[in-house]
C-alpha cells in the first residue's frame, strides 16, 4: 500500500515536470543564460566580430566616469520619467474625480477617455509628429488663444515636455484603474460626510483622495518603471536620434544603439544592468510599502 | 446639498468631461484629416484640424502606393502564430502548477514570479545573440518563437483560475479513465475559456503594436509587421523629401482602428482579467 502511494507520488511529480517543461525550457534559454551571459558580457569589451577581450570593471567605469552621453540620458530620462507620470495622475484624478459621478450617459465619457489609451504607440508617435511640426496642431491651437507655441520637436528645450505631453493620451489606463478603486471605498464614509455637509470638493480631498493613496503610490511607481525604460515613444518621435542635440536620449536608446548600431555588446550590457539596478531599487520600494497599497476593511489601519 | 447646488455640480461635470473628450479626441480627427488630404495638401504642408478635402481613395490607393498589404500580412502572421503559443502553452503549464505535486513546485513558481520583475533590457541582446547563432535573424522567428514557452503572467492568471475549478471535476474524469493531456484538453480548457480570451486580447494588441522587436530582428522591408513598417514611411523617403503624411495616417488609421474594436468587443473578458489579477493595464 505505502509503495503504490509513494509510487503515485512520483508519478504525480513526473507530470508536472511533463507540463511545465516549456516554460522552464524557455525559462534556461531565453531568462537565465542570457542573463548570465549579460553579466559575464558586460565585464568584457566586444564587437560580435572578433573574439571578446575581458576588461574587469572597465565598462562600468567607463559608464559611470566619462560617458557624457549616458549621463545626459540619465537626466532626460528620470525627468521624462518623473514629469510624464506626475502629469498623467495629475490628469488622471482629475478625471476619475468628474467620471465618477452618476451622471447620465457617463459610460459614453469612460469609452470615449480610455479608447485612445488602446491605439498603439507607433500610430499615436506619428500623429504626434504633425500635431508637433512647428505649424501644426498644438500651435494652431495655441494660436488661437495668442500662444506663440515652440517648435516642440526641434527644439531642446521642449522635447521632453512635448514627450510628456504625448504620454497624456494614455490616461485612460490610469484612470480606469483609479475609478476600480475609488468603486472600493465604503459608502459610510461619505454617507457620514454628507450628513456633515461636507462639499464634493472636500469629500473628494478628505475621503476619496486618502483611500486611494495606496493606490496612487503603487501605481505611480509602477509608472516611474516603465518611464525609466522608455524607448519606441522617442525613437518613433525623433527618428532614432533622441535629438535635437541628445535632449532626448534616453538609456535603452543609449542601450540600443551600442548594441545594434555601434556593436559594443559588452559595453551595452553594462548599460542594461545599471538600469536593471535602477529598476530594481524602485521594484524593492514597491514590495516595501505593499503592506500600505493591500488594503483589508477589517484591517485596523495605524 | 441643495437642488440648486446639485444642478451646478452636474453641468459643471458635463462640461470639464466633454471638454476633456475632446481634446483627448481631437488629434484623431486631425489624423483623419490628414488622411483624407490630397497629395497637394501634403507637398504644401498644409493640413487642417477639420477635414477640408475628402481623398476617400487614399485608403485605396495605398495598396498599390506602398508595401502595406504585405505589412499586414505580415502582423497578422505574428499576432495569430503569438496568441496561438500564448494561449495553449501558457494553459498547459498553468494545469501543471494547478493540479500536481512535487518537490520544487513553490521554489519553481517563485521564480516563475520574479521572473516578470526582470525588465527586458538585460536579456534583450544576449536572446539577439541567440537567434543570431540560430540564423534567424530578419525572420519573424525570433519574434514568434518566445511565446510557445509561455508567458509568467498569463501562467499565473490561467493558474488562479484553475485553482477555482473544484477537483472533483478531475476526478470524475480520471474514475472514467482519461489522461491528464485529456482532461486539460477538453475540461481544463474549455472552462477557463474567458481568461483564455483576455490572454488572446492581450497577446494580440502587444504584437499588433509591438515595435521595438521588429526593429531589433527585421531589416528587410517587405518582412515588417505593420507597426514598423508605419514608422519607415518617414525613412526610406530621400533626404529632404516631403514623407507621405496622407498615406502614412491612413495607414496609423489601419493600425488603430483594430484595436479600438478587438477593445469595444472583448471589453468585458480584459475587465473580468484585470480585476481577477488586481488590475494591470499595460
Amino acid at each position: 500500500m505505502g509503495r503504490s502511494i509513494a509510487k503515485a507520488r512520483v508519478t504525480e511529480a513526473r507530470w508536472f515536470w511533463v507540463f511545465v517543461a516549456p516554460w522552464v525550457l524557455g525559462f534556461l534559454g531565453l531568462t537565465l543564460i542570457p542573463m548570465v551571459t549579460s553579466i559575464v558580457m558586460s565585464f568584457t569589451e566586444w564587437d560580435i566580430f572578433n573574439p571578446p577581450r575581458f576588461i574587469g570593471l572597465g565598462n562600468y567605469v567607463e559608464l559611470i566616469g566619462n560617458d557624457p552621453i549616458f549621463a545626459q540620458a540619465i537626466g532626460n530620462t528620470v525627468f521624462y520619467a518623473i514629469v510624464s507620470n506626475v502629469v498623467v495622475m495629475a490628469a488622471s484624478l482629475f478625471v476619475a474625480y468628474f467620471l465618477n459621478k452618476s451622471l447620465r450617459g457617463i459610460n459614453a465619457y469612460r469609452i470615449l477617455i480610455y479608447l485612445p489609451s488602446v491605439i498603439p504607440m507607433v500610430a499615436i508617435a506619428m500623429l504626434f509628429r504633425r500635431v508637433f511640426s512647428p505649424n501644426g496642431f498644438l500651435n494652431q491651437v495655441l494660436a488661437l488663444i495668442g500662444i506663440n507655441g515652440p517648435a516642440w520637436l526641434l527644439d531642446p528645450d521642449a522635447v521632453l515636455w512635448a514627450l510628456a505631453i504625448m504620454s497624456m493620451w494614455g490616461i485612460g489606463g490610469s484612470t480606469i484603474l483609479l475609478l476600480a478603486g475609488m468603486k472600493g471605498i465604503p459608502n459610510a464614509l461619505y454617507e457620514a460626510a454628507e450628513i456633515d455637509g461636507a462639499t464634493p470638493l472636500r469629500v473628494y480631498f478628505r475621503i476619496t483622495l486618502p483611500m486611494l493613496s495606496p493606490v496612487i503610490l503603487f501605481n505611480l511607481i509602477m509608472g516611474l518603471i516603465r518611464g525609466l525604460q522608455v524607448f519606441g515613444e522617442v525613437f518613433v518621435l525623433t527618428r532614432g536620434l533622441g535629438g535635437p542635440d541628445r535632449a532626448s536620449t534616453m538609456i535603452v536608446l543609449h542601450l540600443y544603439n551600442h548594441a545594434f548600431r555601434y556593436f559594443n555588446m559588452g559595453y551595452a550590457s553594462s548599460i542594461a544592468w545599471v538600469l536593471f539596478l535602477m529598476i530594481m531599487v524602485l521594484t524593492v520600494v514597491v514590495f516595501r510599502s505593499s503592506a500600505m497599497w493591500v488594503y483589508y476593511e477589517s484591517e485596523v489601519k495605524r | 446639498m441643495t437642488y440648486a447646488h446639485r444642478m451646478r455640480e452636474r453641468i459643471v461635470g458635463y462640461l470639464v468631461l466633454t471638454a476633456i473628450a475632446v481634446g483627448l479626441i481631437l488629434p484623431f480627427v486631425y489624423m483623419l484629416s490628414i488622411a483624407l488630404a490630397s497629395d497637394k495638401t501634403v507637398a504644401e504642408n498644409a493640413f487642417t484640424v477639420f477635414p477640408a478635402e475628402w481623398v476617400w481613395s487614399n485608403f485605396v490607393n495605398i495598396f498599390s502606393r506602398s508595401i502595406v498589404g504585405r505589412y499586414l500580412i505580415n502582423s497578422l502572421v505574428l499576432c495569430v502564430f503569438a496568441v496561438i503559443g500564448q494561449v495553449f502553452v501558457s494553459s498547459f503549464v498553468a494545469y501543471g502548477f494547478a493540479r500536481f505535486r512535487a518537490r520544487g513546485k513553490n521554489v519553481l513558481f517563485m521564480i516563475l514570479l520574479a521572473t516578470m520583475m526582470i525588465p527586458q533590457e538585460v536579456t534583450m541582446i544576449p536572446q539577439f545573440l541567440i537567434f543570431r547563432e540560430l540564423r534567424m535573424i530578419d525572420t519573424l522567428y525570433p519574434l514568434i518563437i518566445p511565446n510557445f514557452f509561455g508567458g509568467p503572467f498569463n501562467i499565473f492568471l490561467l493558474r488562479q483560475s484553475m485553482m477555482r475549478i473544484p477537483l472533483a471535476y478531475d476526478e470524475a474524469a480520471q474514475v472514467e479513465g482519461a489522461s491528464y493531456l485529456r482532461i486539460w484538453w477538453t475540461l481544463i480548457l474549455p472552462m477557463t475559456k474567458p481568461i483564455l480570451i483576455a490572454i488572446a486580447i492581450f497577446t494580440f494588441s502587444w504584437n499588433w503594436g509591438w515595435f521595438t522587436g521588429p526593429l531589433i530582428y527585421l531589416s528587410t522591408q517587405s518582412k515588417f509587421p505593420l507597426a514598423l513598417g508605419l514608422y519607415f514611411f518617414t525613412e526610406t523617403s530621400v533626404a529632404g523629401a516631403i514623407p507621405p503624411w496622407n498615406l502614412i495616417m491612413v495607414t496609423s488609421l489601419m493600425l488603430a482602428v483594430p484595436m479600438l474594436l478587438v477593445y469595444a468587443f472583448g471589453q468585458k473578458y480584459v475587465y473580468t482579467a484585470n480585476i481577477g489579477s488586481g488590475g494591470t493595464l499595460k
